[in-house]
């Protein structure tokens, strides 16, 4: 099984020594779910080692090709193919994904053919789907030619039409539902952090170009910067005992597992995008954005569960922004490559992967070759977060020794709703989790295994 | 044992069971499985998935309570890097009939071996080992890519459901090399003479053959069968299919096969050309490790010699006799 | 035979320019001396191949720019050495070990100061390593590792 957490540190163990121009063709390769994202933060990182920005064609390519990525999150929801095990409504937490699978074999198949369509704009520009090999500094390897545009037209409009019935879908068997409702709306579940992500120049929510914004609790902007300077915005926390290290935003300096004003945890992801933004970049993702924000409250929205509605809100923008790039003129443009390469030694690329910001960032020597490489995923972006959340849950259900029933499986809800793609098979009971319980002396005192059953 | 699938032109008594499991590896041979797309709806009709981590609530240790060869056909990706994985393999391999190594983790050690190599530019290899899954157990039949390709993996169900597999040990993808496939082909000159190697973001590629234009492409050792899927986008081939037939070792057949095409004569030409390739090790094993194919090749016959013996055979005169009747046969 | 503490070198040397089958004593020093018909016959497989049987190192004569029989066997094997070193790495095997010398001795006069020459650098090296890691050779201690289960890292 592909480990829960990032290999991050082994995979940049790998990467040095290999050209840097290989490097969206290798890190897909090692990084489980985000490996499309891989693809595309280490092209980004590419540009700014070479110095180069992309001819307009190019950029629209590579948009293309990344919104087909989010689109295909919002068919994820949907594919539970064989309708396996689904937390009941009783459950602390409902678990979304699993609700919206079960929906029967006709949507199953619009699904399969929403994916299967946006698979084809990743096959047909950048190689491969699970492990796209495309992208270059500067450019693409493979233009859009004018025969291509009705198909590529076509997959956008289908998007569209599937991600707004994705939305519909959800409000009519989540948002209706009381049970579902309430556990959204429940303070238990309402996390106060910072928020990170990407925006344009118009501060609207973006996935691929545009600065990084980080908004406080209460939503006012506390720094922008380009990902190039991430590492003054970022900083590193080694929690003794914790396997890796929690990120927060280093001016603040690191406050511990604190929310609310003035702490400087923050988190990545769909919810991120919409509360990091002032607004959606396009018309029916800023109307669901609206709706969605004023049925929970006021923006920033800090309910968690509500994660998987901004995830489809975000699919909804990626459709949105398809159709109107497949109906570019510039697509067809033959000018794809910008090849004014000038070796600068260090590159950073960013992108809005589906589970939030990802960071890939290279040093070269003087032929380009890797020397260090530093990956910075969703998942440690949202350690600290998860973190703190867990320990918020922790309070509800431990006292001393007494743990109650179903906690690990509540643990597993948490870390569903920052990654749909973990354990989202199991039911409960059945994920492999222990909780550890130690006293002030670092001792163990109880123990607990979440054991599947055989 | 030649009917693993009793219900073939029977009805089905009760569906065969497989297993779909990774070792490690990254996940994108599942999403392969699921590129089937609506053609996954009949298979999972028609069999029963007893394990699938990726999909299905499953755990490896739960087949335990299965009967030997109890499962038709186990599907296991992701390469063997610690002993958790060789458990998993063992246990899958004493369940079912028929193992299928998916991918070029499985097949040959993938990506993942990757930490074990030394650049070019000195790094010292890990030290952290990655083996193919036949080093763990006894393998069927091999599906190599990273990861394969979508037509492939519906043909091999396909076989497997129809029961019309080629015999064991095959890999079922064709067997000649990539540029045999490949459209930019015709563009080879007659007579290849690189006189100085290029990176991919340093050219502008045409539609002509990479190594003609001095970037490297490790397409004459390479299995075919992935649709030119990266020749396509304009990128040469970094070797996910693993070695063609006849391949003994990635690297050390596609070194000796370069060595050729290169168009210089003095030792400083030579070396300066040569000056133009940087971190060969990591092109060559990306995708399969440096030890695959050694012991074929440590004191045993090369298939160059192997074919020539066939050759031999097949060119004598009796046998030629025998297939064309108009030459009369020779009286002993 | 060669004494048991001399490095075992495999020497391959072209028939045409290096001493039409004039040992000159020199199987006394060698594991093997091996006259081709051109060095250019030499594969990457076949160099591996003397590595796996035993030796420590291998050494290839071949012809100048210009002299070979068969017009470029000689590039064509000195290219394939270069090339090869640059992988040699990847079996445990240090680049040192192989060598190529392009020259013309047809009397094979000078062949037993090359390999004296080439043996000096071998003993410096040391017997190529048996020990696990180098996959040249059969990796015992790796596989039984991993047969053990017990923990590797």
């Amino acid at each position: 099984m592909p480990p829960l957490l990032s290999r991050a540190d082994r995979t940049e163990r790998v990467l040095i020594g290999r050209p840097a121009e290989e490097m969206p063709r290798i890190a897909p390769n090692l990084c489980g779910p985000s490996r499309i994202s891989h693809n595309m933060a280490a092209v980004k990182a590419l540009d700014d080692l070479y110095g180069v920005e992309p001819p307009p064609a190019a950029r629209l390519i590579r948009e293309l090709e990344f919104n087909a990525v989010h689109i295909e999150e919002v068919s994820r929801f949907f594919l539970d193919i064989f309708g396996s095990t689904i937390a009941g409504p009783d459950a602390a937490l409902p678990h979304i994904p699993g609700i919206l699978g079960r929906v029967g074999k006709d949507i199953g198949l619009k699904a399969i053919n929403v994916r299967k369509k946006n698979r084809r704009i990743m096959i047909h520009l950048f190689g491969k789907a699970s492990h796209p090999e495309g992208g270059l500094p500067g450019g693409v390897s493979r233009g859009v030619v004018e025969q291509d545009r009705d198909w590529i037209r076509e997959a956008a409009a289908e998007s569209l039409e599937f991600a707004q019935f994705a939305i519909e879908r959800f409000k009519d068997t989540v948002l209706a539902d009381k049970t579902y409702f309430n556990a959204m709306m429940d303070d238990a579940d309402r996390l106060r952090t910072c928020s990170m992500a990407m925006v344009d120049e118009r501060n609207e929510a973006a996935v691929l170009d545009g600065l990084l914004r980080i908004v406080d609790p209460d939503g006012k902007e506390y720094a922008e910067f380009s990902p190039g300077d991430y590492a003054r915005y970022i900083g590193e926390w080694q929690e003794s005992g914790s396997a890796g290290s929690f990120t927060y935003v280093k001016p603040l300096g690191w406050k511990g597992m604190t929310e609310g004003q003035g702490t400087s945890i923050y988190c990545v992801g769909a919810l991120a995008r919409l509360n990091a933004a002032d607004a959606m970049q396009t018309s029916l993702a800023r109307k669901e954005a609206d709706f969605m924000i004023a049925t929970l409250g006021s923006r920033p929205v800090h309910r968690i569960p509500a994660n998987h509605w901004a995830r489809l809100i975000g699919g909804l923008q990626a459709a949105e922004r398809n159709a109107i790039i497949a109906a570019d003129p510039l697509l067809t443009s033959k000018d794809i490559r910008n090849m004014n390469l000038r070796l600068k030694g260090r590159g950073v690329g960013a992108v809005e992967s589906p589970n939030g910001t990802l960071f890939h960032d290279y040093e070269t020597d003087e032929r380009g070759i890797i020397t260090k490489a530093k990956i910075i995923g969703p998942d440690r972006n949202n350690a600290a977060a998860l973190g703190l959340y867990i320990q918020k849950i922790a309070d509800a259900f431990i006292s001393g020794t007494d743990v109650k029933e179903g906690f690990p499986d509540r643990v597993v809800k948490i870390l569903q709703l920052y990654d749909p793609g973990i354990f989202y098979h199991l039911a409960p009971g059945k994920a492999p989790l222990s909780v550890v319980i130690r006293n002030s002396r670092g001792e163990v005192v109880r123990e607990i295994n979440q054991q599947p059953a055989r | 044992m030649s009917s693993q699938f009793p219900w073939k032109n029977r009805p089905a008594p009760e569906k065969p069971k497989t297993a779909i499991y990774c070792l490690k590896g990254c996940g994108g041979c599942d999403e392969a499985i699921i590129d089937l797309n609506e053609a996954i709806l009949e298979v999972v009709d028609k069999v029963d998935v007893v394990l699938w981590p990726m999909e299905v609530d499953s755990r490896y240790e739960a087949l335990e309570s299965l009967k030997e060869g109890e499962i038709a056909l186990s599907i296991i990706h992701g390469a063997v890097c610690d002993p958790e994985d060789e458990k998993a393999a063992r246990l899958l391999r004493a369940k079912s009939r028929l193992v299928l190594a998916f991918g070029a983790c499985a097949c040959f050690g993938g990506m993942t071996g990757l930490e074990e190599l030394r650049s070019d530019q000195g790094h010292a290899a890990r030290g952290e080992r990655t083996y193919p899954l036949s080093k763990a157990i006894k393998v069927d039949y091999a599906l190599p890519g990273c990861p394969p390709a979508a037509s492939l993996v519906a043909e091999a169900i396909g076989a497997f459901m129809d029961n019309q597999l080629p015999p064991r040990g095959a890999t079922l993808a064709p067997g000649k090399a990539l540029c045999s496939a490949c459209p930019r082909n015709r563009s080879k000159p007659a007579r290849m003479e690189i006189t100085r190697f290029r990176r991919i973001h340093e050219i502008e590629a045409d539609d002509s053959c990479f190594l003609a234009q001095g970037v490297l492409c490790l397409g004459p050792v390479i299995r075919s069968g992935c649709g030119e899927a990266c020749i396509r986008i304009n990128l040469p081939c970094r070797g996910c299919f693993g070695p063609a037939e006849g391949v003994d070792n990635t690297g050390l057949n596609f070194v000796s096969g370069l060595a050729s095409l290169i168009g210089a004569e003095t030792d400083e030409e030579i070396k300066e050309v040569l000056e133009g390739i940087v971190d060969l090790p990591g092109y060559c094993y990306r995708y399969s490790s440096p030890r695959a194919g050694l012991e074929a090749i440590q004191g045993g016959k090369d298939h160059a010699e192997d074919r020539h013996q066939t050759d031999r055979q097949n060119d004598h005169p009796d046998r030629r006799a025998r297939e064309d009747r108009t030459v009369p046969r020779r009286r002993r | 035979m060669p004494k048991e503490n001399t490095p075992k070198l495999v020497c391959f040397s072209c028939k045409f320019g290096w001493g039409y089958l004039n040992r000159n004593g020199c199987e006394k020093k060698v594991k093997s001396l091996i006259p081709v018909t051109c060095s250019g016959k030499l594969d990457t497989i076949t160099i591996i191949r003397a590595f796996q049987a035993g030796a420590d190192g291998v050494i290839i004569l071949g012809c100048p720019e210009g002299e070979c029989h068969f017009q470029d066997g000689n590039y064509q094997a000195r290219n394939r050495v270069l090339l090869l070193q640059r992988l040699l790495g990847e079996f445990g095997i240090e680049p040192g070990r192989l060598k190529i010398k392009m020259g013309l001795d047809p009397m094979g006069d000078t062949i037993p100061d090359i390999i004296d020459e080439m043996s000096a650098e071998l003993i410096h090296l040391g017997p190529l390593s048996m020990q696990a890691g180098n996959p040249v050779k059969a990796d015992p201690e790796g596989e039984a590792k991993l047969r053990r289960s017990e923990a590797i890292s």
